[in-house]
């Protein structure tokens, strides 16, 4: 059995208007798994369905064995799931360290737990350290993006959902977030899922890719399997509707 | 012109009025922030927090107990508020609801109304005045009655725990980030469920901290709620919707306003003043003296 095991999942945000159309998805444990594919594939959907943010029509999503189709987002983190969405996701008028400690929420009683990953994600992160009084909204695009990130790492998720963490940055900048994801899954062993546009980088760093079309798997396999040009094919044929 | 102990009498009238408008307006501002809706029955939860003042001071705690009066009368209205907000608001978030604040504001006037009526079916029409012992506070020249002193004094404590509630608790922090991104919330694991329970519970509840402290003041009848929640909304224009420093600011400036005038025109159109700021501030700030550019609490 997978780790996380999407079956025959349909959902969408109107009443009649499917975005993910009996989408099926595994990841093993510790896997690194890309899910890329044009604009309007229903990605992003698919993350928010599997947090529990959107809940779907249609089939099931289970986590370890548990069936978690129906549940809550706040339930679903309690298992041990982070959710990065895309953009920055932090609260711009709180400090650096208040966004941290949200991520905290789920450990919140125990003060001296928070403390010890507050302290570990400033040796990590140095420049969230010397920026923790700082408001966010007085961080760079770049920073914002690590205290998003660094913020779902306080809570050391089992399985982190990643969207779109390099959209709009400068392209120094996302490969430092590409290598930062890269050294979390090889650090913790942590199954990340990440949907990204940047094709070609998502699935350098995956172990595992699929390729969403119209709310659709068009095609997984391991990465290496994911050429350029297999993938240029795949998106043309996806596109015309092949 | 006033003598200066009459000027002085009114500054003071208007900032104690001022900071429990003031009370008021962040309850109305507190709800919005988090869950993006105006509750148009705030009035009545003041309303509500008076007769319950009322009653426990008259039938249950006695006039010397009146400040009990006061935490029981809040923390009630707190209750009321945490059982109305799953039923009446909540179904606003859920589903396919389209049109939010079209529905906020149904339900909400739909909810004064009948709070309003329920009012008046128990308790009739009368004026009823919850007695205190305070005896007129003496400040050199200047004399306050007792019970606004007080009222004044629990508005202050009021806002300072609201304060000290927001900024030093791990539900705060929750409420201030709900406030700025409410996905961010969600994805640190909070129930925003009972986060939007809880804002609304807070938020009633301070509406009926102002109407138990201004129940011996104001008097108790079922739509003694509407010119504090007037005022609540002048101070919210003033400051701009969603904030809650400019909430404290402005209705400081409002109470002023409205005692300033009131001694250098005529007392008579002291209810006017307010209004003639807030026109004023429309057409200059439209969006208040906080608004917009910074939202948050």
């Amino acid at each position: 059995m997978s780790y996380l095991d999407v079956h025959e999942v349909t959902a969408g945000y109107q009443p009649g208007i499917d975005v993910l159309q009996g989408l099926s998805l595994q990841a093993e444990s510790g896997a690194f798994v890309a899910i890329i594919g044009p604009n309007g594939a229903g990605k992003s959907t698919l993350l928010r369905t599997i947090f529990g943010l959107l809940h779907p029509h249609r089939g099931r999503i289970t986590l370890d064995g548990l069936d978690i189709t129906m549940q809550s987002p706040h339930k679903i983190k309690q298992l041990g799931v982070g959710f990065i969405p895309q953009g920055i996701n932090i609260a711009p008028h709180l400090t650096v360290e208040e966004n941290l400690k949200l991520g905290a929420w789920t450990f919140r009683s125990n003060a001296r737990l928070v403390r010890q990953r507050l302290d570990e994600i400033y040796t990590r992160f140095p420049v969230l350290a010397e920026r923790r009084r700082v408001r966010a909204t007085e961080l760079s695009g770049g920073q914002a993006r690590l205290l998003s990130i660094a913020r779902e790492l306080m809570s050391e998720p089992c399985l982190l959902l990643v969207d779109e963490p390099t959209a709009g940055l400068a392209p120094h900048l996302a490969e430092h977030i590409y290598e930062l994801l890269s050294s979390i899954h090889q650090r913790s062993g942590s199954t990340i899922v990440l949907v990204d546009q940047h094709m070609e980088a998502a699935i350098a760093i995956a172990d595992y890719v699929y390729l969403l079309a119209l709310g659709q798997i068009k095609a997984h396999g391991p990465s290496e399997t994911f050429t350029p040009t297999r993938v240029r094919e795949l998106i043309q044929a996806s596109l015309l509707g092949v | 012109m006033p003598s200066a102990d009459l000027f002085l009498q009114y500054i003071v009238a208007g900032m104690m009025l001022g900071a429990l408008y003031t009370v008021m307006a962040l309850g109305i501002t507190f709800i919005y922030s988090i869950m993006k809706m105006i509750n148009w029955s705030m009035g009545e939860f003041y309303m509500i927090g008076s007769y319950l003042q009322y009653i426990f001071v008259i039938y249950v705690l006695g006039v010397k107990y009146w400040y009990l009066g006061v935490l029981v009368s809040a923390v009630s209205v707190f209750i009321l508020g945490c059982i109305l907000e799953p039923v009446v608001i909540r179904p606003m978030f859920g589903g396919f609801v389209e049109r939010r604040t079209e529905y906020a504001t149904v339900v909400t006037i739909a909810l004064m109304l009948a709070l309003r009526s329920a009012a008046y079916v128990l308790g009739g029409p009368y004026q009823r005045n919850p007695q205190t012992n305070l005896p007129r506070l003496t400040l050199g020249e200047l004399t306050i009655p007792g019970e606004r002193a007080v009222a004044f004094a629990g508005a202050i404590i009021a806002i300072a725990l609201f304060y000290g509630f927001l900024r030093f608790t791990w539900f705060g922090l929750a409420l201030r980030a709900a406030a700025q991104n409410r996905v961010a919330i969600q994805t640190a694991g909070v129930n925003i469920r009972r986060l939007d329970q809880l804002a609304f519970g807070i938020g009633v509840a301070l509406a009926g901290v102002a109407g138990a402290l201004l129940a011996p003041v104001f008097l108790v009848y079922p739509t003694n709620g509407a010119i504090t929640t007037m005022k609540g909304f002048e101070i919210i224009i003033i400051a701009g919707l969603g904030s809650i420093p400019g909430a404290l600011l402005g209705g400081l400036i409002l109470g002023l306003v409205e005692a300033l005038c009131s001694v250098l025109l005529s007392p008579g159109f002291q209810h006017a003043y307010g209004f003639l700021l807030v026109l004023a501030l429309l057409l200059v700030r439209p969006y208040g003296l906080f608004g917009e550019r910074e939202r948050e609490v």
